[in-house]
Protein backbone atom coordinates (compact mmCIF):
# COMPACT_ATOMS: atom_id res chain seq x y z
CA UNK A 1 0.00 0.00 0.00
CA UNK A 2 2.82 2.38 0.95
CA UNK A 3 4.58 1.59 -2.32
CA UNK A 4 1.40 2.34 -4.27
CA UNK A 5 0.94 5.66 -2.48
CA UNK A 6 4.58 6.60 -3.18
CA UNK A 7 4.12 5.69 -6.86
CA UNK A 8 0.95 7.81 -7.10
CA UNK A 9 2.65 10.78 -5.43
CA UNK A 10 5.59 10.59 -7.83
CA UNK A 11 3.25 10.30 -10.81
CA UNK A 12 1.31 13.37 -9.63
CA UNK A 13 4.54 15.38 -9.27
CA UNK A 14 5.61 14.36 -12.78
CA UNK A 15 2.24 15.42 -14.17
CA UNK A 16 2.46 18.84 -12.51
CA UNK A 17 6.03 19.28 -13.79
CA UNK A 18 5.01 18.27 -17.33
CA UNK A 19 2.04 20.65 -17.26
CA UNK A 20 4.14 23.57 -16.12
CA UNK A 21 6.80 23.12 -18.74
CA UNK A 22 4.74 22.05 -21.73
CA UNK A 23 4.25 24.94 -24.21
CA UNK A 24 0.65 25.72 -23.33
CA UNK A 25 1.03 24.98 -19.64
CA UNK A 26 4.04 27.25 -19.29
CA UNK A 27 2.31 29.91 -21.37
CA UNK A 28 -0.61 29.98 -18.99
CA UNK A 29 1.66 29.81 -15.94
CA UNK A 30 3.65 32.90 -16.92
CA UNK A 31 0.60 34.94 -17.89
CA UNK A 32 -1.45 34.38 -14.75
CA UNK A 33 -1.09 36.06 -11.40
CA UNK A 34 1.88 38.31 -10.71
CA UNK A 35 4.02 39.27 -13.68
CA UNK A 36 6.92 36.82 -13.47
CA UNK A 37 10.55 37.79 -13.52
CA UNK A 38 12.48 35.71 -16.00
CA UNK A 39 15.79 34.93 -14.30
CA UNK A 40 16.65 31.89 -16.44
CA UNK A 41 20.04 30.20 -16.27
CA UNK A 42 23.71 31.10 -16.52
CA UNK A 43 23.37 31.55 -20.31
CA UNK A 44 20.52 34.01 -19.91
CA UNK A 45 16.77 34.19 -19.35
CA UNK A 46 14.65 31.14 -20.17
CA UNK A 47 13.26 31.26 -23.71
CA UNK A 48 10.18 29.12 -24.28
CA UNK A 49 9.37 27.69 -27.69
CA UNK A 50 5.83 28.36 -28.90
CA UNK A 51 3.94 27.37 -32.02
CA UNK A 52 0.85 29.03 -33.55
CA UNK A 53 -1.36 27.63 -30.78
CA UNK A 54 0.98 29.05 -28.17
CA UNK A 55 0.88 32.44 -29.88
CA UNK A 56 -2.91 32.32 -29.95
CA UNK A 57 -2.97 31.55 -26.21
CA UNK A 58 -0.63 34.46 -25.50
CA UNK A 59 -2.87 36.85 -27.43
CA UNK A 60 -5.90 36.02 -25.31
CA UNK A 61 -7.02 38.75 -22.89
CA UNK A 62 -5.64 38.25 -19.42
CA UNK A 63 -7.16 41.11 -17.44
CA UNK A 64 -4.29 43.53 -18.00
CA UNK A 65 -2.92 45.48 -20.95
CA UNK A 66 -0.55 43.27 -22.93
CA UNK A 67 2.57 44.56 -24.66
CA UNK A 68 4.37 42.27 -27.11
CA UNK A 69 7.68 42.94 -28.83
CA UNK A 70 8.45 40.78 -31.87
CA UNK A 71 12.19 40.73 -32.51
CA UNK A 72 15.20 38.69 -33.62
CA UNK A 73 18.92 38.77 -32.92
CA UNK A 74 19.51 39.21 -36.68
CA UNK A 75 17.47 42.42 -36.70
CA UNK A 76 19.61 45.53 -36.07
CA UNK A 77 16.85 47.89 -34.93
CA UNK A 78 15.47 45.13 -32.68
CA UNK A 79 18.77 44.92 -30.83
CA UNK A 80 19.14 48.69 -30.83
CA UNK A 81 15.81 49.30 -29.08
CA UNK A 82 16.14 46.55 -26.47
CA UNK A 83 17.52 48.78 -23.67
CA UNK A 84 14.38 50.89 -24.03
CA UNK A 85 12.22 47.78 -23.78
CA UNK A 86 14.01 46.76 -20.60
CA UNK A 87 13.40 50.25 -19.25
CA UNK A 88 9.72 49.92 -20.12
CA UNK A 89 9.51 46.58 -18.36
CA UNK A 90 11.01 48.03 -15.19
CA UNK A 91 8.63 51.00 -15.29
CA UNK A 92 5.44 48.97 -15.81
CA UNK A 93 6.15 45.58 -14.22
CA UNK A 94 3.05 44.35 -12.44
CA UNK A 95 0.85 46.91 -14.18
CA UNK A 96 0.89 45.34 -17.62
CA UNK A 97 1.92 42.00 -19.09
CA UNK A 98 5.01 42.46 -21.24
CA UNK A 99 6.47 39.61 -23.24
CA UNK A 100 8.98 39.29 -26.05
CA UNK A 101 8.68 36.88 -28.96
CA UNK A 102 11.81 36.06 -30.93
CA UNK A 103 11.72 35.00 -34.56
CA UNK A 104 15.20 33.54 -34.49
CA UNK A 105 15.91 30.04 -35.69
CA UNK A 106 15.01 27.33 -33.20
CA UNK A 107 18.69 26.40 -33.01
CA UNK A 108 19.29 29.73 -31.24
CA UNK A 109 16.82 29.11 -28.40
CA UNK A 110 19.46 28.06 -25.90
CA UNK A 111 22.35 30.09 -27.28
CA UNK A 112 22.31 33.51 -28.92
CA UNK A 113 18.74 34.45 -27.91
CA UNK A 114 19.13 33.97 -24.11
CA UNK A 115 22.69 35.28 -24.34
CA UNK A 116 21.49 38.56 -25.86
CA UNK A 117 18.60 38.82 -23.39
CA UNK A 118 21.07 38.23 -20.56
CA UNK A 119 23.37 40.94 -21.85
CA UNK A 120 20.38 43.28 -21.97
CA UNK A 121 19.37 42.23 -18.42
CA UNK A 122 15.92 41.52 -19.84
CA UNK A 123 13.61 39.86 -17.32
CA UNK A 124 10.31 39.78 -19.19
CA UNK A 125 8.90 36.37 -20.22
CA UNK A 126 10.65 35.42 -23.45
CA UNK A 127 9.36 33.18 -26.22
CA UNK A 128 10.59 31.95 -29.58
CA UNK A 129 7.97 31.34 -32.25
CA UNK A 130 8.49 28.40 -34.56
CA UNK A 131 5.75 27.68 -37.06
CA UNK A 132 5.61 26.24 -40.56
CA UNK A 133 3.09 28.91 -41.54
CA UNK A 134 4.56 32.27 -40.56
CA UNK A 135 2.00 34.00 -42.76
CA UNK A 136 -0.86 32.72 -40.61
CA UNK A 137 0.95 33.71 -37.40
CA UNK A 138 1.59 37.22 -38.74
CA UNK A 139 -2.07 37.62 -39.70
CA UNK A 140 -3.10 36.35 -36.26
CA UNK A 141 -1.27 39.30 -34.71
CA UNK A 142 -2.56 41.82 -37.26
CA UNK A 143 -3.98 41.33 -40.73
CA UNK A 144 -2.19 44.49 -41.82
CA UNK A 145 1.28 43.46 -40.61
CA UNK A 146 3.71 42.32 -43.32
CA UNK A 147 6.00 40.56 -40.83
CA UNK A 148 8.75 43.19 -40.74
CA UNK A 149 10.64 43.49 -37.48
CA UNK A 150 10.60 44.91 -34.94
CA UNK A 151 6.92 45.17 -34.10
CA UNK A 152 5.83 46.38 -30.69
CA UNK A 153 2.11 46.05 -30.19
CA UNK A 154 -0.07 47.01 -27.24
CA UNK A 155 -3.43 45.37 -26.54
CA UNK A 156 -5.96 46.61 -24.02
CA UNK A 157 -7.27 44.32 -21.30
CA UNK A 158 -10.03 43.13 -23.65
CA UNK A 159 -7.43 41.97 -26.16
CA UNK A 160 -8.05 44.74 -28.65
CA UNK A 161 -5.07 46.45 -30.32
CA UNK A 162 -4.51 49.89 -28.84
CA UNK A 163 -1.16 50.93 -30.34
CA UNK A 164 1.57 49.52 -32.50
CA UNK A 165 4.97 50.58 -33.70
CA UNK A 166 6.71 48.92 -36.63
CA UNK A 167 10.34 50.00 -36.29
CA UNK A 168 12.28 51.54 -33.41
CA UNK A 169 9.98 52.35 -30.52
CA UNK A 170 9.48 55.89 -29.32
CA UNK A 171 9.56 55.62 -25.54
CA UNK A 172 7.44 58.70 -24.80
CA UNK A 173 4.79 57.67 -27.32
CA UNK A 174 4.43 54.14 -26.04
CA UNK A 175 4.38 55.11 -22.37
CA UNK A 176 1.66 57.67 -23.14
CA UNK A 177 -0.43 54.91 -24.73
CA UNK A 178 0.15 52.53 -21.81
CA UNK A 179 -0.73 55.26 -19.31
CA UNK A 180 -3.95 55.95 -21.21
CA UNK A 181 -4.96 52.31 -20.85
CA UNK A 182 -4.00 52.19 -17.19
CA UNK A 183 -5.91 55.32 -16.24
CA UNK A 184 -9.02 54.48 -18.26
CA UNK A 185 -11.83 52.77 -16.37
CA UNK A 186 -11.86 49.14 -17.41
CA UNK A 187 -15.28 48.10 -16.13
CA UNK A 188 -16.88 48.32 -19.55
CA UNK A 189 -14.13 46.53 -21.42
CA UNK A 190 -15.22 42.98 -21.82
CA UNK A 191 -12.94 40.35 -23.29
CA UNK A 192 -13.94 39.54 -26.86
CA UNK A 193 -14.21 35.82 -27.43
CA UNK B 1 -15.11 53.01 -22.64
CA UNK B 2 -16.28 50.55 -25.25
CA UNK B 3 -16.36 53.45 -27.68
CA UNK B 4 -12.76 54.32 -26.78
CA UNK B 5 -11.71 50.73 -27.47
CA UNK B 6 -13.39 50.86 -30.88
CA UNK B 7 -11.64 54.15 -31.62
CA UNK B 8 -8.30 52.62 -30.67
CA UNK B 9 -9.01 49.72 -33.01
CA UNK B 10 -9.92 52.03 -35.85
CA UNK B 11 -6.81 54.15 -35.26
CA UNK B 12 -4.69 51.01 -35.16
CA UNK B 13 -6.19 49.77 -38.42
CA UNK B 14 -5.63 53.20 -39.97
CA UNK B 15 -1.97 53.34 -38.91
CA UNK B 16 -1.28 49.81 -40.13
CA UNK B 17 -3.18 50.48 -43.35
CA UNK B 18 -1.14 53.63 -43.90
CA UNK B 19 2.01 51.50 -43.71
CA UNK B 20 0.49 48.85 -45.91
CA UNK B 21 -0.89 51.10 -48.65
CA UNK B 22 -0.07 49.90 -52.11
CA UNK B 23 -1.44 47.75 -54.84
CA UNK B 24 -3.55 44.68 -54.40
CA UNK B 25 -3.31 41.43 -56.32
CA UNK B 26 -5.23 41.85 -59.59
CA UNK B 27 -4.37 45.55 -59.92
CA UNK B 28 -2.04 46.91 -62.56
CA UNK B 29 1.40 48.14 -61.52
CA UNK B 30 2.39 51.47 -63.02
CA UNK B 31 5.65 51.51 -64.89
CA UNK B 32 8.60 53.12 -63.13
CA UNK B 33 12.14 54.23 -63.88
CA UNK B 34 15.00 54.22 -61.37
CA UNK B 35 18.79 54.41 -61.54
CA UNK B 36 20.92 51.27 -61.33
CA UNK B 37 24.29 51.11 -59.62
CA UNK B 38 26.04 52.84 -62.49
CA UNK B 39 23.50 55.66 -62.45
CA UNK B 40 21.85 54.50 -65.66
CA UNK B 41 18.07 54.90 -65.62
CA UNK B 42 16.28 51.60 -66.13
CA UNK B 43 12.55 51.13 -66.52
CA UNK B 44 10.15 48.33 -65.68
CA UNK B 45 9.19 48.09 -69.34
CA UNK B 46 12.83 47.63 -70.38
CA UNK B 47 13.58 44.98 -67.77
CA UNK B 48 10.36 42.98 -67.83
CA UNK B 49 10.42 39.53 -69.42
CA UNK B 50 7.94 38.34 -72.03
CA UNK B 51 6.00 36.47 -69.32
CA UNK B 52 6.39 38.99 -66.57
CA UNK B 53 8.76 40.12 -63.85
CA UNK B 54 9.37 40.10 -60.13
CA UNK B 55 9.93 43.42 -58.44
CA UNK B 56 11.96 42.26 -55.46
CA UNK B 57 12.72 44.56 -52.53
CA UNK B 58 16.17 43.71 -51.20
CA UNK B 59 18.75 44.98 -48.75
CA UNK B 60 22.50 44.57 -48.78
CA UNK B 61 22.55 44.38 -44.96
CA UNK B 62 19.45 42.41 -43.96
CA UNK B 63 20.51 38.90 -42.86
CA UNK B 64 17.22 37.46 -44.10
CA UNK B 65 17.87 38.79 -47.60
CA UNK B 66 21.42 37.46 -47.45
CA UNK B 67 20.02 34.05 -46.60
CA UNK B 68 17.90 34.25 -49.74
CA UNK B 69 20.56 35.62 -52.15
CA UNK B 70 21.58 32.23 -53.49
CA UNK B 71 17.95 31.07 -53.75
CA UNK B 72 16.95 34.23 -55.60
CA UNK B 73 19.81 33.79 -58.07
CA UNK B 74 18.78 30.18 -58.61
CA UNK B 75 15.18 31.21 -59.31
CA UNK B 76 16.47 33.83 -61.77
CA UNK B 77 18.52 31.14 -63.53
CA UNK B 78 15.61 28.70 -63.61
CA UNK B 79 13.03 31.13 -65.01
CA UNK B 80 15.02 33.50 -67.25
CA UNK B 81 14.56 31.22 -70.25
CA UNK B 82 10.85 31.02 -69.43
CA UNK B 83 10.49 34.76 -69.79
CA UNK B 84 10.26 35.89 -66.16
CA UNK B 85 12.89 38.36 -64.98
CA UNK B 86 13.90 39.80 -61.59
CA UNK B 87 14.25 43.50 -60.83
CA UNK B 88 15.85 44.20 -57.46
CA UNK B 89 14.89 47.39 -55.63
CA UNK B 90 16.84 48.82 -52.72
CA UNK B 91 14.74 51.41 -50.88
CA UNK B 92 16.78 51.46 -47.65
CA UNK B 93 17.89 55.04 -47.26
CA UNK B 94 20.95 54.33 -45.13
CA UNK B 95 22.26 51.68 -47.48
CA UNK B 96 21.85 53.85 -50.56
CA UNK B 97 23.78 56.68 -48.91
CA UNK B 98 26.53 54.31 -47.81
CA UNK B 99 26.82 52.77 -51.26
CA UNK B 100 26.95 56.19 -52.89
CA UNK B 101 30.05 56.93 -50.81
CA UNK B 102 31.76 53.62 -51.64
CA UNK B 103 34.31 53.13 -54.42
CA UNK B 104 33.13 51.47 -57.60
CA UNK B 105 35.08 48.28 -56.77
CA UNK B 106 33.21 47.88 -53.46
CA UNK B 107 29.84 48.20 -55.16
CA UNK B 108 30.93 45.73 -57.82
CA UNK B 109 31.99 43.16 -55.21
CA UNK B 110 29.06 43.58 -52.82
CA UNK B 111 26.17 44.21 -55.17
CA UNK B 112 26.87 43.48 -58.83
CA UNK B 113 28.45 40.12 -58.15
CA UNK B 114 25.96 39.17 -55.45
CA UNK B 115 22.82 39.47 -57.51
CA UNK B 116 22.36 37.89 -60.92
CA UNK B 117 19.75 40.52 -61.70
CA UNK B 118 19.73 44.33 -61.87
CA UNK B 119 19.25 46.24 -58.62
CA UNK B 120 17.79 49.73 -58.82
CA UNK B 121 18.00 52.45 -56.18
CA UNK B 122 14.75 53.89 -54.86
CA UNK B 123 16.40 56.70 -52.94
CA UNK B 124 13.31 58.52 -51.70
CA UNK B 125 11.19 55.37 -51.21
CA UNK B 126 8.87 56.55 -53.96
CA UNK B 127 8.38 53.08 -55.39
CA UNK B 128 8.25 51.41 -51.96
CA UNK B 129 5.56 53.88 -50.89
CA UNK B 130 3.60 53.42 -54.10
CA UNK B 131 3.60 49.64 -53.84
CA UNK B 132 3.25 49.58 -50.05
CA UNK B 133 6.47 47.62 -49.61
CA UNK B 134 7.59 47.40 -45.99
CA UNK B 135 9.84 44.40 -45.72
CA UNK B 136 12.89 42.75 -47.26
CA UNK B 137 12.77 40.40 -49.01
CA UNK B 138 9.36 41.17 -50.50
CA UNK B 139 8.28 40.06 -53.97
CA UNK B 140 5.74 41.54 -56.38
CA UNK B 141 5.18 39.19 -59.32
CA UNK B 142 3.48 40.81 -62.31
CA UNK B 143 2.48 39.34 -65.65
CA UNK B 144 3.36 40.72 -69.07
CA UNK B 145 0.57 43.28 -68.72
CA UNK B 146 1.88 44.49 -65.36
CA UNK B 147 -1.02 42.91 -63.46
CA UNK B 148 0.02 41.85 -59.96
CA UNK B 149 -0.34 38.07 -59.63
CA UNK B 150 1.46 37.36 -56.34
CA UNK B 151 2.77 39.46 -53.45
CA UNK B 152 4.87 38.42 -50.50
CA UNK B 153 7.48 35.93 -49.40
CA UNK B 154 9.72 33.77 -51.59
CA UNK B 155 9.05 30.62 -49.59
CA UNK B 156 8.19 29.52 -46.06
CA UNK B 157 11.64 28.85 -44.63
CA UNK B 158 14.28 31.53 -44.13
CA UNK B 159 17.02 28.98 -43.55
CA UNK B 160 16.22 27.17 -46.78
CA UNK B 161 16.67 23.79 -45.11
CA UNK B 162 13.00 22.90 -44.71
CA UNK B 163 11.01 24.60 -47.47
CA UNK B 164 7.54 23.12 -47.74
CA UNK B 165 5.90 26.00 -49.62
CA UNK B 166 7.84 27.60 -52.50
CA UNK B 167 5.32 30.41 -52.91
CA UNK B 168 7.08 32.33 -55.70
CA UNK B 169 8.07 29.32 -57.82
CA UNK B 170 4.55 27.91 -57.46
CA UNK B 171 3.09 31.22 -58.63
CA UNK B 172 5.47 31.26 -61.63
CA UNK B 173 4.59 27.68 -62.58
CA UNK B 174 0.86 28.29 -62.32
CA UNK B 175 1.10 31.47 -64.36
CA UNK B 176 3.24 29.86 -67.05
CA UNK B 177 0.82 26.93 -67.25
CA UNK B 178 -2.12 29.30 -67.56
CA UNK B 179 -3.58 28.07 -64.29
CA UNK B 180 -5.07 30.01 -61.41
CA UNK B 181 -2.52 30.94 -58.74
CA UNK B 182 -3.93 29.40 -55.57
CA UNK B 183 -1.91 31.40 -53.05
CA UNK B 184 -1.62 35.01 -54.17
CA UNK B 185 -0.27 36.43 -50.91
CA UNK B 186 1.97 35.09 -48.15
CA UNK B 187 3.88 36.90 -45.44
CA UNK B 188 7.08 35.97 -43.67
CA UNK B 189 9.28 37.62 -41.07
CA UNK B 190 12.01 39.90 -42.40
CA UNK B 191 13.68 43.29 -42.09
CA UNK B 192 11.90 46.63 -42.15
CA UNK B 193 12.66 48.89 -45.11
CA UNK B 194 14.39 51.95 -43.70
CA UNK B 195 12.63 54.93 -45.19
CA UNK B 196 13.86 58.50 -45.45
CA UNK B 197 13.00 60.53 -42.37
CA UNK B 198 12.48 57.54 -40.07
Amino acid sequence: MATLLKFLAEAAMCAVFALLFSTSGFTQAVRKGKTPVNKGSAVGPKVTKINSDGLKALLKPNGKPLLINFWATWCDPCRQEFPELVRLDAAYRGKIDFITISLDDLAEINTSVPKFLGEMKAEMPAYLLKTADESAAITMVSKDWAGNLPLTILFNSAGEPAYSRNGLIKYAAITAEIDKLLTAPTANILPSN
Amino acid sequence: MKRAAILFSLLFAFVMAANAQGIEVGAKMDSFSLPDMSGKIRSLDDLKGKNGAVVMFVSSQCPVVKAYNERMNQIVADYAAKGITFIGINSNVGEIDKMAAKPVDWVKTHITETYKFPVLFDKSNVLADKLGANITPEAYFIDANNVLLYHGAIDNDRSGSNITEAYLRTAFDSSLAGKKIERTKANAFGCTIKRAGQ
